[in-house]
């Protein structure tokens, strides 16, 4: 038997896969990041579309970055380099009363108070509070009761739940019995328990549904609204654009000894004696190594090494996994700054939200369930060449719009004629708000659910890899049987966002599926 | 017009003369379908299959067909024991496990080629085939409903073959397979441990295969039987049914009432070096850190049959039980399958008894009689294996 050529390959240079590779060869490992697209960051990359034009591809603001993550891989550090910005966000209402959110505290536009700004203070504590707790299980591996109290490893996974146990007990009778009387239920009920039915109340449930196929009402969004908030909940504008982060992460992989070769895909993993051997490209090269990690959605993972390499209740978990993508993406090219009614200069290069309340948010979904567009969409839009010019040249602006709650089923399919009707239907949303916009557009690129499967290998151009349901989190991510990054044939892990904890650029789900192969000893 | 699903049971297509032939009149469900559990007596009709021969109706098995370029694969990563080895036109006996290694069902396995294999057994299967082969370019035929067989079991089956023309079964080895006739396949085994026959047409052509041997019969001693004789005679061969001896995993309601191949002794049918198949993992895992039980052929003290019996370690520590008990009246032994706890019944095998109760005349007693472990089948005779058989 000839010696692999690398301890690891991953196979997917998203971010996950670029702090799972950082992780490794941090610890002195060989790793090959393997990438089909020319350029490395997934999600996190930046598009030209214009010349002299840079806007966030996909992924527009960071939420969720973990400091842990950042400060393993030096993100941000010299070694690494990123810088960022706060930003505010602001719930546009069509009659000028925004309600602005900073720091986590509700304001109005003008700076003054918002007369809702104690409710929103309290229910953003308890939730933040919440989402700190449930964090807690984000940096490991979720627990397990496999192999009983008899070993080593189900034990410390236990100490970790214990502790979460106390922690709960720890936060008082009040919140404690709140925490698990909101913990499975829906964000809508929560919300409007507190406050009126306004941008505010919009604002969250928003917040809550971004990137899911799930509407404020469905169960579980409570969670999802958590997850947002993991890390306090403010979005971080990216100088240089979300492809800045991607190359932080690139730069932290490679300076840990990472080698990164893009360009050409992997067909299969191969296996050998149930084991990972290596890859297979498109192009016929085989690299041979000891263990692979695929940063992959957890379908496509499983049918790179073969279904038949699985068990069939392995395979049936995977083919019932809900992945529907339901975010979509607009990004506009503006020949000057727009207008917002009623938005400061300061506000408008805020995280502009379309959200005006809670019951348009899950207005907004019901289309997608029967396949339709959305005629009132939610948007998340931000103006990145306002906080960072160096982004757009001469004037112009970049405009880039999530747009929620857009079918990856599309009635009829994706074609030419959906994608502009889906841009006239976010222009149309936009005039509501900034009157005259459309007029100022000169380039505008529309990335369906569809278009950003295509371009990243997201089942379903899902944003977190798969729905981030009650029945798809923590000891079930991906599925039943699988929480420990562990794959299926030993040495094959899953390091994407399909993984534990979940989506968003954390980096965690590769990080810590470094680090769960470091401690199987597989390497 | 909508096709009703039929209410009650079903009747396979030999159920006319079964019914005309039945005195005893006692049905049971077998799949959904009415089976016989005896037609006459159970003595007349177990001592016909040790001595003569008998037709037990098994159309209400579960049979499915796979097919396709994938055929093989999909079956190898089915069954445990490697399918690659069948060679065409044999038979094999195999297991299926779910991920935990625990025996979902076992079953006949029957190969016309590479791409084209029946599988028979007791448990519906239908959508775990279909989930087993999702994938792999295979089809998953139910031809539960289609096909119709008869078992011919006994020492004068080969001789009544002979005389309704299908001599040509006399170069058949024990499991092998066979198409005879046109639509006519025939496979040498049974659930008997005996020489016998399985024979296999499709449901239209059921009554006149009936006919057709039972017309050569009376010399032979032929006799109609139900499953109660049968169950006699397929635990004097030592073989274990799905239900009794292991609870089929996917019908088990309970936390850890599967068992695996290699607790229910069939260590010798998992092969662990033809790649992965279903529960692979699981099996390894478990034969690194031990089996939780042993199921065991085992001899019983006395001459009242066992069945569901408690067995004791030292007449005091309850270490396992009967699964299947019968006195079996050709060996005149008291003989059963028994599930032990490991490590009894293969690491410790001394000192078992087995707690039975007796009910003389209106009273009860309790006794406990000793148990001793057997690794061969209680019935073995040369004439189940002779190839060609023997004349009787």
């Amino acid at each position: 038997m000839t010696t692999p050529t690398y301890d690891a390959i991953v196979i997917g240079a998203g971010h996950n896969g670029l702090a799972a590779a950082a992780t490794l060869a941090s610890k002195g490992k060989s790793v090959c990041v393997i990438e089909k697209n020319a350029t490395a960051g997934g999600m996190a990359r930046n598009t030209t579309l214009a010349i002299g034009i840079q806007a966030p591809e996909i992924a527009h603001l960071l939420y969720n970055l973990h400091p842990k993550v950042k400060k393993e891989l030096g993100l941000g550090s010299a070694r690494a380099p990123l810088e960022v910005r706060d930003l505010p966000a602001v719930s546009l209402s069509e009659n000028g009363n925004h309600a602005v959110i900073r720091n986590g505290k509700a304001e109005l536009a003008d700076g003054g108070p918002h007369p809702e700004a104690a409710p929103f203070a309290e229910l953003m504590r308890r939730l933040t509070l919440f989402a700190g707790l449930l964090g807690q299980l984000s940096t490991k591996s979720p627990p397990s009761l496999e192999g009983g109290l008899t070993s080593l490893d189900a034990l410390t996974e236990l100490a970790g739940l214990a502790k979460l146990g106390l922690d709960l007990k720890r936060m008082g009778k009040r919140d404690m019995r709140e925490f698990l009387r909101v913990l499975l239920s829906n964000a809508y009920d929560l919300i409007l328990d507190d406050l009126e039915d306004g941008p505010l109340a919009g604002a969250l449930a928003a917040d809550a549904v971004r990137g899911a196929y799930a509407g404020p009402r469905s169960l579980g969004t409570v969670f999802t609204l958590m997850y947002r908030l993991g890390q306090g909940g403010g979005a971080q504008l990216p100088l240089g654009g979300m492809g800045a982060v991607a190359a932080a992460f690139e730069t932290a992989a490679r300076a840990a000894g990472a080698e990164i070769r893009t360009g050409t895909g992997v067909a299969r993993v191969r296996i050998e004696n149930d084991r990972a051997a290596g890859v297979v490209l498109e192009d016929g090269t085989e690299i041979s190594a000891r263990a692979v990690l695929s940063n992959t959605g957890p379908m496509p993972a499983m049918m790179l090494a073969g279904a038949g390499h699985y068990d069939v209740e392995a395979v049936r978990r995977m083919r019932n996994q809900r992945c529907k993508g339901a975010a979509a993406k607009v990004n506009l090219v503006l020949s000057t700054a727009p207008v917002f009614t009623g938005l400061n200069p300061e506000l408008m290069a805020g995280r502009l939200l379309i959200a005006p309340n809670a019951t348009y948010v899950e207005r907004a979904f019901n289309p997608a369930k029967y396949g339709e567009l959305p005629k009132n969409p939610v948007i998340e839009a931000v103006i990145p060449s306002l906080t960072d010019p160096a982004l757009a040249r001469g004037g112009q602006h970049v405009l880039s719009v999530v747009v929620s709650s857009v079918p990856y089923a599309l009635e009829g399919g994706w074609d030419e004629a959906a994608r502009e009707e889906l841009a006239a239907i976010t222009l149309e949303t936009l005039e509501n708000y900034a009157p005259g916009i459309s007029a100022l557009v000169t380039e505008c690129q529309v990335l369906s659910p569809a278009c950003i499967e295509a371009r990243t290998g997201a089942p379903g151009g899902h944003w977190h890899h798969a729905e981030m349901g009650v029945d798809q989190i923590l000891t079930v991510r991906p599925a039943n049987g699988m929480a420990h990054y562990r794959f299926g044939p030993e040495g094959y892990y899953l390091c994407g966002a399909g993984a534990h904890p979940g989506g968003d650029v954390t980096g965690l789900a590769g990080r810590n599926s470094a680090l769960q192969l470091l401690k199987d000893r597989v390497l | 017009m909508t096709k009703h699903v039929p209410i009650g049971l079903i009747e396979t297509p030999f159920q006319p003369r079964l019914d005309a032939l039945s005195t005893a009149k006692s049905w049971t469900n077998w799949a959904g379908y009415t089976s016989a559990a005896m037609l006459d007596t159970v003595e007349f009709e177990y001592f016909a299959i040790r001595n003569q021969t008998t037709l037990f109706d098994i159309s209400p098995m579960h049979k499915y067909r796979i097919t396709g370029p994938d055929a093989l694969r999909v079956v190898n990563r089915l069954v445990t024991r490697d399918a690659a080895k069948l060679r065409d036109g044999r038979v094999g006996y195999v297991l299926w496990c779910d991920e935990e290694g625990m025996v979902i069902d076992d079953g006949t396995l029957f190969r016309f080629s590479e791409t084209d294999f029946r599988l028979c057994c007791q448990e519906p299967m239908y959508t775990w085939l279909l989930d087993t082969a999702w994938g792999f370019d295979a089809e998953i035929t139910d031809e539960s409903h289609n096909v119709a067989a008869l078992s011919l079991q006994g020492p004068t089956s080969f001789s009544l073959l002979q005389d309704a023309g299908l001599q040509a079964v006399a170069e058949m080895k024990p499991f092998d397979w066979r198409e005879i006739e046109p639509d006519l396949w025939v496979s040498r085994t049974g659930f008997t441990g005996d020489l016998g026959y399985e024979m296999w047409v499709p449901n239209g052509k059921a009554l006149e295969l009936w006919d057709r041997l039972w017309a050569k019969g009376g010399h032979w001693g032929l006799k109609a039987i139900g499953f109660d004789a049968l169950n006699i005679c397929r635990i004097e061969a030592g073989f274990i049914a799905a239900g009794f001896d292991f609870q089929p995993v996917h019908t088990a309601m309970r936390l850890g009432r599967g068992r695996s191949p290699l607790e229910l002794g069939f260590g010798k049918m998992v092969d662990f070096t033809k790649g992965h198949f279903n529960g692979r993992r699981a099996l390894l895992d478990q034969q690194k850190n031990g089996l939780r039980y042993h199921l065991r052929k085992i001899e019983i003290g006395g001459f009242k049959p066992a069945d569901g019996a408690l067995i004791y370690h030292k007449k005091k520590k309850e270490v396992g039980h009967v699964t299947s008990g019968v006195w079996s009246p050709t060996t005149k032994r008291n003989i059963a399958l028994a599930e032990f706890k490991a490590p009894f019944g293969k690491g410790i095998t001394d000192d078992l008894w087995a707690e039975i109760y007796v009910n003389e005349e209106g009273q009860w007693n309790k006794r406990l009689v000793p148990v001793t472990i057997e690794d061969k089948p209680f019935f073995i005779n040369s004439r189940a294996r002779a190839t060609p058989p023997r004349p009787f």
